[in-house]
């Protein structure tokens, strides 16, 4: 019953290699005229249902938590995750990921490859980079490449990354008042997607992407190297530290995780079982370290697997929702927000969330309104 | 007005009495012609004519209906079981066979057929190497726990949960689309139109009680238009009982008013003739019965019972000065004729007047009716005194009439207490009170249908409870409003559309009574993310158009039309009110305003909820033109004969009351103002007005003759109050018969009438000699 779609990646190697990265090399030497394509932007609706739809990433700024998701939803919470507002963004596009590198001072990022930041905790957003062109074709009638941005990174106020599909790679050394498409600083000639950024500690960046490809800065960003000896080739959806330094946690397709303590030169399985002893098999989507230790990360099928001894063995548990969850932030209280297909929704230690307590429950019957 | 008291013969009357064999003859056989004509009726429900077919929402419905293919059209069944779960054999086993069945009723698309057991329900999973996926139901039986185990696991992966699995995997449903049209099984070339009262019949046989017979553990519950239709005809059927049970009562009721068999018999007899002769006319103009005119035949059998009465009373009356039947019968005639005209005529423009409705059920209603009174003049004006001419009125009958009207009667002497100087000034305060109470109360009425699921049929309908199940355990709304996005050919997944298809969901979603928006979009969503391996990140619309074609060619039947140029938007409500589709409407509209470009057109409406909106946008714009009209014409009829404003004061303010006390009970009901209802107002005072009309001409009569008001009211009483009681119940109990019926709109119908009948009477009775005191000159009508 396997029905490869092998088809898309090998047409997509096709096109790169005949002369797509030209394409690409051509805004790469420049630094942006950021002028912003943003006539045609719309702003987010304000809307009560926008932490209860598609939300993808979640981050701290100072107390503050902040997730952002689909149609240009931000909201952020003050609560721990109790009561979300939403800020006013500029756009509708579905935004991946975000990043506070303060209390203060927030990146996010998505479609079209958008970037929006915040000086103000989350609370006001605007565009700093947009490049909703595609690609043309190239003469052999392939392409047509959007340029969805995955994930974000700040190493300090001034210098930051963001990455996205078809290996593109931006970067701004102003705060982001002006990025550079620095894509050619990876060795990524096939153009697989970045699907994943992050830091490990005391040792560099760390960056996973499709068909098992991984890459790494021991330099925090700025000189990058192409792994060659890689565990497993299907996609990788996220990666972390796990707070240990050269420990690194990379994750994808079917319950694959691997563990590396030595920053990536070599790697280790970890083994997941359900609770019934099962493999688990979802895929695995987000996940990041929490700041006593822990590393949650979670998956479709309502999939949350939590850690307490650095990502040695992961605790799986299964949500009865079945929602699909894109990613988690560990609360001080060993709590845990979860975001995913259906918002934000606050879940106990393990991931279950107390039967009526929110969103993520299935329909309840209408039968007591009539 | 003073015609009918002269003594020389006007000239119908001396047609009629002259020639009346010549008269029964020609009715004989035109009663045998309708006969004949009235057994070919048959009961039809015709979509199209209960919807107003001239509105811009229904107009771009039937533009587009072809290229939403068979969207909606289709039923569910839902497969039950009452302990344990849908995983064990003995559930799968039984949801195959029912499937089986179901595959061969006729008019079953059978390649769209869905259910757990079709290959066409999959379960599909990202890997390293692509998709992955299969049927749900890979297994030829599931007999161990480990199949069924594997059959959770797809079930859970194919994403069908509140779909085609309930939320609490106690039943799962067969979707079943359905064929307007099929081809023969016998002959492949001819087509077969479906039939869908034939097809719910096959529904409850071969699948309802079947399985449910075989095994108890076994509930069925099946929801879907063509269901619904089915039970309606069902219901149309079982009205034709309440036929009998309403002649029975009025016969007797004949009997205790008449005290005389013959005159009794005669005038049931006329009635139903007049009947007969209504529904042969019905057929000759190519009409069907539908739920709605189906209640016709009461009305005109109603109307023909209290225009006979008031002959046999009136005959009775006129004994006593007549040597026999023939003459009494012609006197009873020349007296009766222009009242009975008028009232009937008036009836039967207030009837008319439901042509004004752009809703065919309705306009077929107004002219079966106006048909049927217009029968009722020949047959119970004309036919019932040729009739009584020759058969005469008992003479026990008589004698105790004639008693009646010589000795002092103590219930009419009471009665026209109404009419004292000291009682009526408190009547009219009443009144005034009841118009305040009636006005502030009715404020409240709702425009539309107001219960949940199917609103024609009644609450606790097996429909409505397999509806309430469905909703129950599902994750759906069965009120839909669809929203078509009309574009060039090939641009329906263009970038630009699917964009502003988007926007529309999300404006639409987050609006109070919205439950959600499903689209092509939706779908391209899901299979783009699908395409880039499941990533939750990339659940967007792609601007590559490979892509979105790519992503809508995975789409559901109905998504989108074969030329690519009309994608519907499904757009799920928490309800039907009229609050609800007015706020969905207008939202749309508005974002039409700001979104249609050159290339894109978002058009109103079709689904269930875009017809109840169109519905309820025409008859909220009818209702006060139909009103107005009814009453314009009542009047101007009343007018025309009595010649006095004040004798029009003094019939329509008690028509009024009535009218606006029935808002208010309608209010007090939660009955809206829908298709069904808005007839009633027009029949309710179309019909009502003849009791003033009957009382108001005696009065007069009496008044000219030079008696005070009083007294004049005690003799109108005592000549014609009885036939006016009597009148006032027969219509009701008519109607009344309606409240048991099984079709929820019906059952309105008979409690409205019931009510704008006996209140109608009631204050004609009451209200109307209060009024004279205040009104009438009776000096001055003196001649």
């Amino acid at each position: 019953m396997h029905e490869p779609n092998s088809w898309r990646v090998s047409s997509r190697r096709i096109i790169m290699t005949l002369g797509l990265s030209g394409a690409l090399m051509g805004p790469a030497s420049l630094a942006m005229a950021q002028d912003v394509a943003s006539d045609d932007l719309k702003p987010a609706i304000i809307s009560l249902k926008a932490s209860k739809s598609l939300l993808l990433d979640i981050e701290q700024a100072g107390q503050r938590l902040v997730a952002v998701g689909s149609r240009g939803h931000i909201v952020y919470s003050d609560d721990q995750g109790g009561n979300w507002l939403q800020a006013p963004a500029p756009t509708r596009q579905l935004l991946t990921a975000v990043d506070f590198v303060d209390e203060r001072n927030g990146w996010a990022v998505g479609h079209d490859s958008l970037i929006l930041h915040s000086s103000d905790g989350g609370e006001s957003w605007a565009v700093q980079y947009r490049d909703p062109e595609i690609d043309a074709p190239d003469d052999e009638g392939f392409g047509f490449l959007e340029k969805p941005l995955m994930d974000v990174w700040f190493r300090d106020t001034r210098t930051g990354f963001a990455v996205g599909a078809y290996g593109l790679f931006l970067r701004t050394e102003d705060g982001g008042q002006t990025w550079e498409d620095v894509s050619f600083d990876i060795d990524n000639p096939d153009g697989f997607h970045y699907n994943a950024l992050t830091v490990v500690k005391d040792t560099g960046l760390f960056l996973v992407g499709e068909m098992g490809t991984m890459y790494r800065s021991a330099d925090f960003g700025d000189t990058w190297e192409t792994l060659t000896d890689m565990p497993y080739d299907g996609s990788w959806f996220g990666v972390a530290g796990t707070g240990e330094p050269g420990v690194v946690l990379a994750w994808g397709l079917r319950g694959n995780m691997f563990r590396s303590t030595d920053f990536g030169e070599s790697w280790e399985q970890v083994e997941l079982l359900t609770p019934n002893n099962g493999e688990l098999e979802a895929t695995l989507s987000g996940g990041q370290l929490a700041a006593d230790g822990r590393l949650i990360v979670v998956g479709t099928g309502g999939v949350v697997v939590v850690s307490d001894d650095h990502g040695r063995s992961f605790q799986v548990t299964v949500r009865p929702d079945r929602v699909a969850l894109a990613n988690a932030f560990g609360l001080q209280d060993g709590s845990i927000v979860l975001v995913g297909q259906r918002g934000a929704v606050k879940a106990d230690g393990k991931g279950m969330s107390a039967a009526g307590g929110t969103a993520l429950t299935l329909p309840v019957p209408t039968a007591e309104e009539e | 007005m003073s015609k009918h008291h002269q003594e020389t013969a006007p000239l119908v009357e001396r047609v009629i009495f002259n020639n009346r064999l010549i008269m029964l003859l020609i009715f004989a056989a035109l009663t045998i012609f309708f006969g004949f004509q009235a057994t070919q009726v048959r009961p039809v429900t015709s979509f199209e004519k209960m919807i107003p077919l001239e509105h811009p929402y229904i107009v771009n419905m039937i533009e587009h209906q072809d290229d939403m293919g068979n969207l909606g059209n289709s039923i569910r069944i839902a497969v039950a079981i009452e302990d344990g779960d849908i995983f064990s054999t003995e559930y799968m086993e039984t949801l195959k066979r029912i499937n089986d069945e179901v595959f061969f009723l006729p008019g079953v698309d059978r390649a769209n057929l869905r259910s757990l057991w079709t290959p066409n329900v999959r379960w599909t999973e990202v890997t390293e190497y692509g998709f992955d996926g299969g049927p749900v139901a890979s297994k030829p039986a599931y007999l161990t726990a480990e199949d069924l185990e594997e059959l959770r696991v797809n079930i859970l992966k194919s994403g069908e949960i509140g779909r085609l699995v309930a939320n609490n995997f106690k039943s799962t449903i067969i979707d079943v689309p359905l064929q307007e049209s099929y081809p023969n099984p016998e002959n492949q070339s001819e087509q077969i139109r479906l039939d869908y009262g034939e097809f719910s019949r096959l529904l409850e046989e071969k699948i309802r009680s079947e399985f449910q017979n075989e095994n108890p553990n076994i509930s069925i519950h099946i929801i879907g238009f063509a269901k619904k239709v089915g039970d309606l005809i069902d219901g149309i059927i079982k009205v034709v009982m309440f036929f009998g049970a309403a002649l029975l009562i009025t016969f007797v009721l004949l009997l205790i008013f008449t005290r005389c068999l013959k005159s009794s018999l005669t005038t049931l007899v006329c009635s139903v003739i007049a009947v007969i002769w209504q529904l042969g006319l019905l057929r000759t103009m190519g009409f069907g019965l539908d739920p709605y005119s189906i209640l016709v035949p009461f009305l005109v059998f109603a109307i023909g019972i209290s225009h006979g009465v008031q002959i046999i009373n009136a005959m009775a009356i006129e004994y006593a000065g007549a040597d026999d039947a023939y003459t009494a019968a012609r006197r009873a005639f020349r007296s009766l004729y222009i009242p009975g005209i008028v009232a009937l005529v008036s009836d039967g423009v207030g009837f008319v007047t439901l042509l004004l409705i752009e809703i065919e059920v309705i306009r077929e209603l107004g002219i079966a009716a106006s048909v049927g009174v217009g029968v009722i003049i020949l047959t119970n004006l004309m036919l019932l005194p040729i009739l009584m001419s020759y058969i005469g009125i008992g003479k026990g009958a008589v004698q105790r009439n004639r008693d009646m009207v010589s000795r002092p009667q103590k219930l009419w002497q009471s009665i026209s207490g109404f009419a004292h100087p000291a009682v009526a000034p408190i009547s009219v305060v009443l009144a005034i009170l009841g118009f305040a109470f009636g006005i502030y109360y009715g404020k409240n009425v709702e425009i539309g249908d107001l219960d949940p699921g199917a609103p024609e049929l009644r609450a606790d309908s097996r429909y409505n409870l397999d509806n309430d199940f469905i909703i129950r355990n599902y994750s759906t709304s069965s009120d839909v409003l669809v929203v078509m996005v009309s574009t060039p050919p090939e641009m329906c997944s263009a970038y630009e559309t699917m964009e502003a298809i988007d926007q529309l969901e999300w404006r639409m979603s987050n609006l109070a009574g919205v439950q959600s928006a499903v689209s092509l979009v939706t779908v391209a969503k899901q299979v783009i993310m699908g395409n880039n391996e499941g990533s939750l990140k990339w659940q967007a619309l792609s601007r590559n158009q490979d892509n979105l074609n790519t992503a809508i060619s995975r789409a559901p039947e109905g998504m989108f039309n074969a030329s690519c140029s009309l994608a519907p938007v499904m757009i799920f409500l928490n309800d039907h009110k009229a609050d609800t589709l007015t706020r969905a409407t207008a939202a749309v509209e508005e974002f039409a305003e700001e979104y249609n470009t050159e290339n894109i057109t978002f058009k109103l409406a079709a689904g269930n909820a875009g017809i109840e909106a169109a519905t309820n946008v025409v008859i909220e714009k009818s209702q006060l033109k139909m009103l107005l009209t009814v009453y314009a014409v009542v009047i101007l009829m009343c007018l025309v004969t009595f010649r006095s404003i004040r004798a029009v004061l003094c019939i329509i303010i008690p028509l009024a009351l009535t009218s606006v006390l029935a808002n208010a009970l309608m209010a007090f009901l939660g009955i809206g103002v829908k298709v069904a209802t808005l007839p009633v107002i027009a029949l309710g005072v179309g019909i009502g007005v003849d009791y003033g009309i009957y009382i108001y001409s005696r009065l007069e009569t009496y008044l000219r003759q030079g008696m005070p008001l009083q007294e004049a009211y005690y003799e109108t009483l005592k000549t014609t109050g009885k036939a006016v009681t009597f009148t006032g119940f027969t219509l009701a109990i008519g109607v009344a018969t309606w409240i048991f019926s099984a079709i929820k709109f019906q059952a309105d119908m008979g409690i409205l009438l019931t009510f704008m009948f006996l209140w109608n009477m009631f204050g004609a009775l009451w209200l109307l000699p209060a009024l004279a005191r205040f009104l009438l000159r009776p000096d001055k009508m003196r001649n």
